[in-house]
């Protein structure tokens, strides 16, 4: 029913004489209008990928809480926050693409009312979806060598990161938030560091929850993992790793194997969390993966 | 009025019960035998069974008193720290903190919550005073408003720097996170308690109303403002280490009130006996729930104490009178 919605209104909107190409997005193919010159951006993902192709939207949503995407958003105006447009701004930028998904997932029909709108939600299958993103950005914007050269470039980091982990023992994926931690499986947000990288899971039993499990830091000693991946959820003001480290540097996780053999690997969170799936944001984890466990 | 002194020695053998099995539950398994047998066992307990029973004990009892001492002094039965913004003030207080001095020591966070917490607590004061005293319903219906504003002000701020998940850690609590050398502070809190007994007879004049207390010699601005500070103390401290815990304060109170009265020193203590076995037996329920992760224990306490409360009501008239 969407699907066949924002089919219509991609048709039906679009000016005449215009070429059109047709893209998986998440909700199914769609065909889109190649070469829009107006574009407004929501999803901070997309706005990742399209920056390393070298597209500029002219509407992107604030703030985007990401640091490594603040000269590609120059000079954009503001058309909503993460979660919600600001439909009058949308209206009046007057874009020829929305592109939305993600945390904007629930507002692309109502987008789609005022220009046509493509759902490039990631979810589930991160690394497959995030290089189907990039490819339909590249057919979208005439940028298809662009797109397979950067496709090239992370399949080639992927596998060399993926060699550096191979051997290296079962992993346990954990986010800490103040204090407290919480435990996220392969199903989970970031399972696809556990299925892209081949990472053995140390505990098979965490469930598929967006916010991952409440666990104690008995789970993280009794899962014993020899590498310990910590996503910090408080690096968003200024704490880095400084307060993830804090948080598990305590009787119970240091009697872990990942601890003792300084396999503890403290990822950005803005890059893995809000920008989950762009082709930068995961090419920055694995760097920091690899970086890691070839240095320990 | 029944004494408590038999309720409250059945409840200390209850709650050293309930110490006991709080002691060998958790995600690493551990049996008696094996605690003094193994290595590493006494170890374990020590840096992670003991600390959190003590953190569950002293949370729970100093709720409960800190929620029958609000009540007694506001001459209102249904409020509590959690539900009238002693506890968002505390938690917005921690907010602000973290965002204006990054990286600050868990004192400086302390601090600006009690801190925080005083002022909400006042400002609430403030507003309901103007109510008229003949609807006393008004005062937790003011509370639940007034405290889901603070709580919006935290998510507001807390939207725009990207710290839902950090809110939440204070605005949800649970004792997942408590470990030797994470809980101490609790201990001030328990200290603090333990100071509101020695004026129990004063909060309990103060609870007869202003012009009663003044008459009878009583400094009563003194007597609560000093309440209102340790309460503030006892609420910020427990947000600091485990979060929010709601409805301890108002279910214990009430249920001890309904069968000894409102005499503080005799009460108080058997107030925080309650307090500490349930929001306990509510902690081992959040462990084993859904072992090997954690629920959050308000979530158990919620449905625990509600069917512990209905109970109560409706058993109480085969027994009384």
């Amino acid at each position: 029913m969407l699907r066949t919605l924002a089919l219509c209104l991609t048709l039906a909107c679009g000016p005449l004489a215009g070429q059109t190409v047709t893209v998986d997005t998440y909700r199914g193919p769609v065909e889109v209008e190649t070469m829009p010159e107006r574009i407004a951006v929501f999803d901070v993902a997309a706005l990742d990928t399209l920056a390393a192709l070298g597209v500029t939207p002219a509407g992107v949503i604030e703030p985007i809480y990401v640091t490594y995407l603040g000269d590609a958003t120059a000079g954009a105006e503001r058309v909503g926050t993460l979660f919600e447009p600001d439909f009058e701004a949308v209206a009046a930028l007057g874009p020829d693409l929305i592109i939305a998904g993600g945390r904007s997932y629930e507002a692309v029909p109502d987008l789609a009312r005022i220009a046509p709108t493509i759902d490039m939600t990631i979810w589930e299958d991160v690394v497959g979806q995030g290089l189907d993103r990039l490819e339909a950005y590249g057919e979208i914007f005439g940028k298809q060598d662009e797109a397979a050269a950067l496709a090239v470039a992370f399949q080639e980091k992927l596998a060399a990161t993926r060699a550096a982990v191979a051997g290296k023992g079962r992993a346990l994926i954990v986010m800490t938030v103040g204090p407290k931690v919480s435990g996220y499986g392969a199903g989970g947000r970031f399972g696809w560091l556990h299925d892209a990288l081949e990472l053995p899971e140390a505990v098979e039993a965490v469930e598929d929850a967006t916010h991952g499990e409440a666990i104690s830091f008995e789970f993280i000693r009794d899962a014993d993992p020899e590498i310990l991946i910590v996503v910090d959820r408080q690096a968003a003001i200024g704490q880095g790793g400084a307060a993830a480290k804090a948080t598990l540097d305590n009787a119970l996780v240091r009697e872990t194997r990942a601890w003792k053999t300084g396999r503890v690997i403290y990822l950005d969170s803005a890059p893995l969390y809000i920008a989950g799936g762009g082709i930068q944001s995961m090419s920055i984890i694995l760097d920091q993966i690899a970086a890691h466990v070839t240095g320990g | 009025m029944a004494s408590p002194g038999r309720a409250f020695r059945i409840g200390l053998v209850l709650v050293a019960a309930l110490s006991v099995w709080s002691i060998f539950t958790g995600v690493i398994d551990l049996t008696p035998a094996q605690a003094f047998g193994e290595p590493g066992g006494l170890a374990l307990i020590a840096s992670s069974r003991a600390p959190r029973t003590l953190a569950v004990l002293i949370t729970g009892a100093m709720l409960a008193v800190a929620g029958a001492v609000m009540q007694v002094i506001l001459r209102n039965r249904f409020v509590e720290p959690m539900t009238i913004g002693t506890g968002q003030g505390a938690a917005l207080g921690i907010l602000i903190a973290s965002f204006l001095i990054p990286g600050a020591p868990l004192v400086v966070r302390m601090v600006f919550a009690t801190l925080t917490a005083l002022a909400a607590t006042f400002l609430f004061l403030a507003i309901v005073r103007r109510l008229p005293p003949t609807q006393p319903l008004l005062v937790p219906l003011i509370g639940l408003v007034y405290g889901g504003l603070l709580e919006a002000g935290m998510t507001f701020i807390a939207y725009q720097y990207d710290m839902m998940q950090y809110i939440q850690t204070w605005v949800s609590g649970e004792f997942s996170g408590v470990l030797l050398g994470r809980y101490e502070l609790l201990w001030i809190a328990a200290a603090v308690g333990a100071a509101l007994y020695l004026i129990a007879d004063q909060l309990a004049i103060a609870g007869l109303g202003r012009s009663m207390a003044v008459s009878l010699g009583l400094d009563y601005g003194q007597v609560m403002g000093l309440a209102l500070l340790a309460v503030a103390v006892v609420v910020s401290l427990t947000v600091v280490t485990v979060g929010m815990i709601p409805f301890v304060g108002l279910l214990v109170p009430n249920i001890v009130s309904r069968r000894y009265g409102d005499n503080l020193r005799r009460t108080l203590p058997l107030v925080a006996l309650t307090g500490a076995g349930l929001v306990l037996a509510s902690d081992i329920a959040a462990r084993l729930v859904r072992h090997p992760f954690e629920v959050p224990v308000g979530t158990i306490f919620g449905v625990l104490g509600a069917v512990f409360f209905l109970v109560l009501l409706y058993a109480r008239p085969r027994h009384a009178r």
